[in-house]
């Protein structure tokens, strides 16, 4: 297995042999830093053109197809529409937390995005109670929705706003208790460990019926998380023509646009991660033979295909079913979700006591 | 209509039936042959009906002479004032009777709505809908088409 | 007469007037106590406000006229009243009495400048409030200088009059509130993507849950009646195609229907047979769109895409015999514009084969969905009384269990011969209106098919007079459109121009209904109503 710290560890010395330390640590900073920010703004990119590809696909149409080879493009195309296009300034709106909002909402999806063990030794934010974290930096979102909902003066704004902040806020809880159904499996909060535990077998297999109940629960809740449809109701494009961000134009929107994508490639790959095994390959205790070409394959292709494989599930779903109500979708996470979440917690814990697992 | 009282368990086991239809039709329709025009791309091979009625034509002989009389019925016709027809009074050099001649005719493809009338009107059937489509120009008088002049017509972007 | 007879004797005022249709003259003072006796009495139940129309007799003044008829009995009345006074006419309202007066007595008001006593909302409905004169009165003055282009924007405003007649019967304008200055409103509309097209509501909303609901009609209004009535037959014809253009066959036939029965015009066996089929598929067209938006509205928009591919092979049915796709301009007075193209036949049965599995499909990825379910079943639910009250006739009335198929009621075209079911659901919510016509479009399936091979052999057109009159007299017919009752009513003077066409909208009176229903509802639910109602806002605005 190709372990990636031996570039860091050698970048790392060779900073120290030029520069005193104080100093390399803030160069490693900021290279570390333009280096989340342009796989950021790349899987961006990546996530958009495979939306528009997996969408056309499942409509029965091609997708983009006029710029480029297959259209591909496409989205440089966007992006430089995007860039170049006037930020209007809306009268009667808080022009401060209107500009604000949508660094607010990219702010906590950079956070969380810097969460994810891309390989063995990729890992930028990576600590004992890794988990925590994440969820801690991937609400900070939600005060951007609402603050842009609350400042755009718009009132189809407002009440996208309002919507996203009931539906995010009760969902996280979701999201919360089937990791936490994992955490009680691994009995660790960092992910690089959690990684590390499914060297023998991804927790799916291994925790086998309250760890599959819990990867339904976290992909229904993760998809509301991100306001993806069917859970789009902040949006809602044929309620609130487009909800909390009605107003923005230009870039402004376009980080809206860009988050809500990336967002919806965290939440997978916190999916792959946890559930199936991140960029560990697939083992099979007792093959030795198959496990050692299965280790050929880079961490980083294992991890961003079982990624882009969740994301792809969560945009089957999205392009299957019909937005819910806002009282639909509540009922469905503090009647349905949270309970089953609750008893699977208690069922996985039994488990776990009793050594029931693999 | 089915009104079926669900218990808790069984009311989200057949939700998730329901859902689980739902993806497999659009599992199946993601391998299915797509059927997206490829518009510009397909004009060699794209079919359209011989009655769509795309611009009002006016077919002219070799000698570039039309069928029209001018008698102006289509003028009359048309609902919308699309057509105007411009006509002079000349004697046959044989008969020495006097004749009307059409001197323009003038059509407003900008102002036409298809409707059939001038054609169904036309005593000699000197104007015809053809299926030329692309009609896009830069500049609304190029709409204004001098249709008994071959030079005022625009060459057809392909022919069906 | 016997209804006649019994309207006389109840009510003092009235009179008989025979001609091409007999018609019941209303003095205005009794025709509110004249309104209330037809509806209400039990030989007479006449509880079906079928149309209202605004007129301007000239010397005789301005008055309306009224279609009617009995959901029970069956039978049908014209009524007619008219106030000599052009400077203020006053006439009693009856939307009390049928709640569909209400939209068609604004639309009076706004052509004619009639106004209607009690009416609880007298305000334009389609002009602008600043449109100065009558635009359908016979001396209206069309000077640009009375009416520019205006520039400004036009203000909504919260006020609306009601006139009343105080004790010495002198009529008074109060004001009265639509919107308070504390309630949170939200404009649906014009440009909004669930309002399929330029409608607006004004939504007064307490959270997410909506407390009234008002419709602003006009965005797309061309003055088409208007228009009408300065065209010859032939021409207006090329205009129907426009009203509703899910129903542009439907209503090309209601009105060549109405202008053939008025000249006495046979036609050929072929004709009625090519017509039925047309307008079958035509059914089919818009309730396969139908299903589309309403998938889109509800957010499911992979479904969307799939109504829209099967449409496509209608329209190119459409396209090979018409010439059109959307407007088709088929129907002529005396036949068809065309005779079936070859194909035609083979085509049509091509589609229906390949039609009902892909109806399946549409009710295992929509239909069945427990999200879809959760989201139709018991909302927006419309009673039969009202529907019937309301005029709300189509999937809509049949869906609250009004069998209001014109189709059954006055057979036309083939209607009578072939077998069919109407489809009738009882419950009236959202869920109901949207299986009448998905089921609708499986019924459609079974006319075309009873048909499709038999067609007879004959002309597909009747040798027409260059110029074509109708005689004078007042004629309406009405066919069964895509989203309901389509009728053209036409008073002819025996001109080759109509003295007054209208059109019986298929739409405003679904839109009456929708401040009834979404009360109580969510901002997601009147989404949901409005996709089930079906409208098409060109055929309400006219």
């Amino acid at each position: 297995m190709f372990d990636f710290s031996v570039v860091t560890n050698w970048v790392h010395g060779w900073l120290m042999s030029l520069m005193p330390e104080g100093l390399a640590i803030l160069v490693e900073c900021i290279l570390i830093g333009l280096g989340v920010l342009v796989l950021y703004a790349v899987i961006a990119m990546m996530m958009i053109f495979m939306e528009r590809k997996v969408c056309g696909a499942f409509q029965c149409r091609l997708g983009p197809n006029r710029v480029g080879p297959w259209g591909v493009f496409q989205l440089f195309a966007d992006v430089i529409k995007m860039l170049i296009k006037e930020v209007i300034a809306i009268r009667h709106s808080d022009r401060f937390l209107y500009n604000l909002a949508p660094y607010v909402v990219i702010l906590g999806s950079v956070l969380a995005f810097a969460c994810i063990p891309f390989n063995k030794g990729v890992e930028v934010l990576d600590f004992n109670v890794g988990v925590f974290f994440f969820m801690a930096a991937s609400s900070i979102g939600i005060v951007g929705i609402l603050l842009a909902g609350w400042s755009s003066n718009n009132k189809y704004s407002l009440i996208g706003a309002m919507r996203s902040g009931a539906q995010m806020i009760s969902y996280e809880l979701s999201v919360g208790l089937s990791i936490l159904t994992i955490v009680v499996l691994t009995d660790t909060m960092q992910f690089s460990e959690i990684v590390e535990r499914q060297a023998d077998g991804w927790f799916i297999f291994k925790g086998h019926i309250p760890a599959l109940i819990a990867f339904i629960i976290y992909l229904i809740a993760g998809n509301a998380e991100v306001n993806r449809g069917p859970f789009d109701l902040p949006e809602a494009e044929s309620e609130l023509t487009a909800g909390y961000h009605t107003e923005y134009s230009g870039m402004h929107f376009g980080l809206f646009y860009v988050a809500e994508f990336v967002n919806l490639f965290i939440v997978s790959s916190i999916a792959a991660t946890v559930f199936l095994g991140g960029w560990m390959p697939l083992h099979v205790p007792g093959w030795d033979g198959f496990n050692q070409v299965m280790d050929y394959i880079p961490g980083f292709i294992w991890f961003f295909a079982k990624a882009f494989f969740v994301v792809w599930l969560l945009m089957w779903i999205k392009w299957t079913f019909p937005r819910l109500r806002i009282d639909q979708i509540l009922h469905l996470e503090w009647k349905i979700l949270v309970p089953i979440g609750l008893a699977n917690l208690l069922l996985m814990t039994v488990c776990v006591v009793f050594g029931w697992h693999f | 209509m089915e009104n079926k009282k669900h218990s808790y368990i069984g009311g989200i086991a057949h939700g998730l039936k329901t859902l689980c239809t739902g993806l497999k039709v659009t599992f199946i329709e993601f391998f299915t042959k797509k059927v997206t025009e490829e518009y510009p791309d397909n004009r060699d091979t794209l079919v359209l009906a011989d009655r769509f009625r795309g611009t009002l034509d006016m077919p002219l002989d070799e000698a570039g002479q039309s069928k029209c009389i001018a008698c102006g019925l289509c003028e009359n016709a048309c609902p919308n004032g699309t057509l105007h027809v411009e006509s002079e009074m000349v004697t046959d050099e044989e008969t020495g009777k006097k004749k009307k001649r059409l001197v323009r005719y003038q059509y407003d493809l900008g102002s036409c709505m298809f409707c059939q009338l001038c054609v169904n009107v036309c005593p000699t059937k000197a104007i015809r809908f053809t299926t030329q489509f692309e009609h896009a120009v830069f500049d609304r008088s190029k709409l204004v088409k001098t249709l008994n002049l071959p030079e005022g017509k625009q060459a057809p972007a392909h022919k069906n | 007469m016997d209804i006649y007879e019994k309207i006389t004797a109840l009510v003092p005022g009235v009179r008989l007037e025979e001609g091409a249709t007999p018609t019941l003259y209303v003095e205005p003072a009794s025709l509110h106590e004249a309104a209330v006796a037809l509806r209400d009495h039990a030989e007479l139940q006449f509880d079906f406000l079928r149309s209202l129309t605004g007129m301007d007799w000239g010397e005789e003044g301005l008055g309306v006229v009224y279609h009617l008829e009995s959901t029970r009995l069956g039978h049908q009345l014209v009524m007619r009243t008219a106030t000599a006074d052009r400077e203020h006419p006053e006439l009693p309202t009856v939307c009390d009495v049928w709640k569909a007066a209400e939209l068609n007595e604004r639309e009076v008001y706004d052509y004619y400048g009639v106004i209607f006593i009690n009416h609880p909302d007298m305000r334009r409905l389609y002009l602008r409030d600043d449109w100065v004169g009558y635009p359908l009165r016979k001396d209206f003055d069309e000077s640009e200088e009375l009416n520019p282009i205006r520039m400004t924007n036009e203000e909504s405003s919260d006020f609306t009059s009601v006139y009343v007649k105080d004790d010495q019967g002198h009529t008074v304008e109060t004001k009265q509130v639509l919107f308070e200055d504390d309630e949170y409103v939200v404009n649906v509309g014009p440009q909004h993507p669930a309002t399929h097209g330029v409608l607006r509501f004004r939504v007064s909303l307490d959270g997410e849950v909506i407390r009234k609901l008002h419709v602003h009609c006009g965005y797309i209004h061309r003055g088409i009646e208007k228009m009408c009535e300065s065209l010859t037959y032939p021409q207006t014809l090329a205009l129907t195609d426009r009203l509703d253009y899910l129903g542009a066959m439907q209503n090309r036939h209601a009105l060549c229907m109405c202008i053939e029965q008025a000249m006495g015009v046979e036609l050929p066996e072929r004709v009625q047979y090519i017509r039925t089929i047309m307008d079958e598929l035509q059914r089919i067209d818009s309730h396969l769109l139908f299903f589309s938006t309403f998938c889109m509205d509800l957010g499911a928009l992979t479904a969307f895409f799939y109504g829209f591919r099967d449409r496509e092979m209608i329209l190119d049915i459409f396209e090979e015999t018409t010439g059109g796709r959307l407007i088709l301009n088929y129907n002529t007075i005396g036949g068809v514009q065309a005779d079936i193209h070859p194909d035609f036949v083979h085509k049509v049965k091509k589609f229906i084969a390949y039609m009902r599995p892909k109806l399946r499909e549409y009710h295992e990825v929509f239909t069945g969905n427990v999200i879809a379910q959760e989201r139709m079943k018991g909302v927006g639910v419309l009673s039969r009384e009202d529907a019937i009250s309301f005029g709300a006739t189509g999937g809509t009335g049949r869906a609250s269990g009004w069998a209001c198929d014109v189709r059954k009621r006055h057979p036309y075209a083939m209607y009578g011969k072939v077998e069919f079911k109407e489809i009738v659901f009882e419950e009236g919510d959202c869920f109901a209106r949207y299986m009448v016509r998905m089921k609708e479009i499986e019924e459609s399936m079974n006319i075309i098919e009873q048909l499709i091979d038999n067609i007879p052999a004959g002309d597909y057109q009747v040798k027409m007079k260059p110029v074509i009159r109708v005689p004078e007299g007042r004629y309406y017919a009405a066919v069964e459109g895509s989203r309901g009752e389509f009728g053209a009513y036409i008073e002819s003077r025996g001109d080759k121009y109509p003295y007054r066409l209208k059109f019986r909208s298929t739409g405003l009176p679904l839109i009456s209904c929708l401040d009834t229903i979404t009360r109580g509802g969510k901002i997601a639910d009147l989404i949901a109503i409005g996709g089930t109602l079906d409208y098409v806002v060109p055929d309400i605005d006219r």
